[in-house]
């Protein structure tokens, strides 16, 4: 009986489906885990208003659930704790976010259930994001507008404020950063255009004074536009907002400083629906604040795709003629067959091996060799000898080329010979008939290795830390400023900011939400960089259907 | 009926052995092909007359396809390939130092055995040969597409649709437009290898015909599987035996009362 059903390869069926199952349940149960926790952070949780009196003195506590967690006695017994007083097993905590960061001693606390006396969600409590210190929690008693306090009904007489101040913080920021960014950025060439000519003994008086001149005008703008800038700041400083604060005292806060406030338990759930994918919107497009902790990752997401497609375009040039010699061209013996093999090999590499060729190679040689050559003027400051996008990109090539040559091999040798006979018997000769039939058949299979390129370049940090990116990058490699695009520049990138968020940060509490979401959207952009390069491939291989027999 | 008897007489006076130089299109002289240590042309010698048809026959692994496929060359590309003697096309030898291959197969057209369409529309599957060449001229593009099509007997079945892929052909189409685009380019030569042996009974017959009317203008050889259809079309036959050539003559003697022992058995069905 047993062995019939073993013959009839019933077995089989459940255990290769199971195989399949389980590989499913993890890819979805680990997407679903991380987009969960990811997205949840964005969702205006309510805040919530304890009386607490036990192991702690009698106090109020206020702010979001975070956590919450089942002590054992023992634990709590021997962190001095005398539970005499119960007969428990096990204690319930939770984690509290209370926020008001310079205000007590700590932003993060837990307590105990038995210790809470009492808990509200009462109207009116107010959450404010701020740009320095975090999150901050109370109700709002008072709006001060120019020196003139408004107690009555200051909703929204708040909101235009803070409208207010948020414009202009952003009107002086693009002014820093745009403006006298760009003023900055031409006092640095016209340094260096000085230094040139001083390092050619070419610095004849005649150049020194046009670029004094020049030098003149441009510290006339940029302290135009300073004083522009200082107007912008002292106007956005203008109000102040009243708030009355866990500990039952008035503080007050600079609007300057507010981003936004909301009020988690009067609002309804369309109001929350709003405010979360505003949120989101934020955390997508804005730059990061308070060492990583808060704001957006939009310099993350952009350094990413920037790199990767960078990579893309350095890597398929290179893979695929490198492809087309070793299946084209080289003579079929030994030798191309360890060439072969040794490249697929390359595939193997730890990437951090990678990472220190591309330091060793590529940024203190490579790049070194740039600067003598074409920038003496900057020494020592390094422009191409130190890490940078270009450098990162190039590591990146050399580490997902073994995957190109491959998928490009495979492409060639599945075109028909018969094809490639039908071009040569017209005339054509062999370069010919690659460029004109053989390249272009061969496209799908060449976008299949950049796919699995591009999926592992854009996963791979490790190799990243070494020769190009950091923490904080000041500005993109893309500017308005002349070349436009800065391939020297350092980046910040996806992969990284989670390790930086995570396991960096000074308050990995506060910053644990952020490494689901970030790691939620390092996912989504793979994957929709993964989608349009399918989606490119798929429209190759319909051009070329008779591959496909 | 008329032209085609006429033209067998003077098939049958041609002395296939004394050809003069203008009756001549090619001229193979002691080929012999080696793949590696094996030897697959043995000591050929024959001359191919212009504006005939030319059939091998033979059964399989004879070096048919072998001798067709060097006439344009094409056995260049096989690894280990050694050929020795000549070939003479236009008083010229093919296999003489510093040929121009390219130019030579733009002389000597090939059809093979599967219909080799490009994944491209028809319209640029015709015109493949001369963009090679730096063609671009749009109204003279159009003006051979539509004269090869003529040719190939296709124009009025694939003239609505000559921007589609050609790959929504059918197989005989398919072949008609290779040679097509074979023909597109002028050659003096048009080799055919096997062209109907993928192809269904009608699909055939279209191309026979087509034979039939090619050989007007070009020189055609064939080779094939397919005695009747060697019959059918030819002027003249050779067939072949072991990388030899054992008898070469016109196709009706050939097959009425032929020299030669093994040719006999051959088309009597008692061989192979």
């Amino acid at each position: 009986m047993m062995k019939e059903w073993f013959r009839s390869g019933t077995p089989w069926i459940w255990l290769t489906g199971g195989a399949l199952s389980i590989s499913l349940i993890a890819v979805i149960g680990l997407l679903a885990m991380i987009a969960v926790k990811g997205l949840s952070y964005f969702w205006p949780a309510q805040v919530m208003q304890f009386e607490v009196e036990g192991f702690v003195p009698k106090q109020t506590v206020i702010g979001e659930v975070y956590d919450s967690e089942i002590v054992p006695r023992e634990q709590l017994s021997a962190a001095g704790y005398d539970l005499s007083a119960f007969n428990n097993a096990e204690f319930k905590r939770l984690l509290i976010k209370t926020g008001n960061r310079e205000y007590v001693d700590l932003d993060f606390r837990w307590i105990l259930t038995t210790d809470i006396k009492s808990q509200s969600t009462p109207s009116g409590l107010a959450v404010i994001e701020r740009s320095k210190n975090g999150y901050f929690y109370g109700y709002i008693s008072a709006v001060i507008k120019n020196g003139e306090t408004i107690t009555e009904n200051n909703q929204a007489v708040l909101n235009s404020l803070i409208e207010r101040a948020v414009a202009l913080n952003k009107q002086a920021h693009k002014l820093q950063s745009d403006d006298i960014g760009k003023i900055n950025y031409q006092l640095e060439q016209l340094r260096l255009t000085q230094k040139g000519y001083e390092l050619d003994n070419e610095f004849t008086p005649a150049r020194a004074a046009e670029i004094a001149k020049q030098q003149k005008q441009l510290y006339k703008q940029s302290q135009l536009l300073e004083t522009e800038l200082f107007a912008l700041r002292e106007q956005a400083k203008r109000d102040q907002v009243v708030v009355t604060d866990m500990r039952n005292e008035q503080v007050t806060l600079e609007i300057s400083e507010v981003l936004a406030i909301w009020f988690p338990n009067d609002m309804s759930v369309f109001d929350k629906l709003g405010h979360y994918f505003m949120q989101l919107g934020k955390f997508v497009s804005d730059d990061p604040r308070e060492a990583n902790t808060e704001g957006g990752v939009f310099p993350a997401i952009f350094g990413t795709v920037f790199m990767v497609m960078l990579m893309a375009v350095i890597v398929t040039p290179f893979g695929v003629v490198a492809a087309i010699y070793l299946h084209e061209y080289a003579t079929k013996n030994a030798f191309t067959k360890m060439i072969r093999i040794a490249v697929i090999n390359l595939a193997g590499v730890p990437s951090i091996v990678y990472g220190v060729f591309g330091l060793g190679f590529f940024v203190y040689v490579l790049g070194g060799s740039i600067d003598q050559l074409f920038y003496p003027e900057s020494s020592p400051t390094p422009v191409f000898g130190t890490p940078g996008v270009m450098w990162s990109a190039l590591t990146l090539a050399i580490l997902t080329l073994p995957v190109v040559i491959v998928s490009t091999e495979e492409g060639l040798s599945r075109i028909p010979s018969s094809i490639r006979d039908g071009s040569l018997a017209l005339g054509a000769t062999k370069i010919e008939t690659l460029w004109r039939i053989v390249i272009p058949m061969a496209s799908p299979a060449i976008m299949t290795g950049l796919i699995l390129a591009v999926a592992r370049a854009a996963g791979e940090v490790a190799p990243l830390m070494l020769v190009g990116v950091v923490k904080m990058a000041p500005s993109l490699p893309f500017d308005g400023n002349f070349p436009y695009i800065h391939l020297e520049r350092k980046f910040m990138h996806l992969g990284f900011h989670i390790y930086d968020v995570g396991f960096q940060s000074p308050n990995v509490e506060a910053a644990r939400p952020l490494v689901y979401a970030t790691a939620f959207l390092l996912v989504s952009v793979i994957i929709a960089l993964n989608i349009t390069a399918i989606r490119i491939r798929n429209r190759l291989r319909e051009k070329f259907i008779t591959l496909e027999h | 009926m008329i032209s085609i008897a006429l033209q067998q007489d003077v098939a049958m006076k041609l002395d296939l052995n004394n050809l003069t130089d203008e009756q001549k299109a090619l001229q193979i002289k002691n080929l012999n092909l080696f793949y590696g240590d094996k030897q697959a042309l043995k000591d050929i010698n024959m001359s191919i007359p212009k504006g005939q048809v030319t059939a091998f026959i033979g059964p399989s692994g004879c070096g048919k396809s072998t001798l067709l496929r060097c006439i344009n060359r094409m056995n260049d590309l096989v690894e280990n390939c050694k050929v020795e003697g000549e070939i003479f096309l236009n008083a010229q030898n093919i296999y003489a130092k510093g040929i121009d291959v390219a130019a030579l197969r733009r002389n000597v057209g090939m059809v093979f055995q599967r219909p080799n369409p490009f994944p491209k529309s028809i319209y640029e599957n015709v015109v493949y040969g001369l963009r090679l060449q730096g063609i671009k001229e749009k109204r003279k593009l159009d003006e051979v597409v539509e004269h090869s099509l003529r040719s190939a007997a296709l124009w009025d079945e694939v003239k609505d649709r000559l921007h589609d892929s050609a790959f929504g052909l059918s197989g005989g189409q398919q072949q008609r437009l290779v040679i097509a685009r074979s023909i597109a380019i002028e050659p003096e030569v048009l080799l055919l290898d096997e062209p109907t042996s993928a192809l269904d009974p009608i699909s055939t017959l279209v191309i026979e015909e087509l034979i039939n009317d090619l050989k007007n203008k070009y020189t055609v050889v064939i080779v094939t599987h397919n005695m009747q259809q060697a019959a059918r079309v030819s002027d003249q036959t050779a067939f072949m035996h072991m990388g030899e050539l054992i008898e070469y003559t016109d196709t009706n003697t050939l097959f009425t009362t032929p020299d030669k022992k093994k040719t006999e058995d051959y088309i009597t069905g008692r061989y192979g």
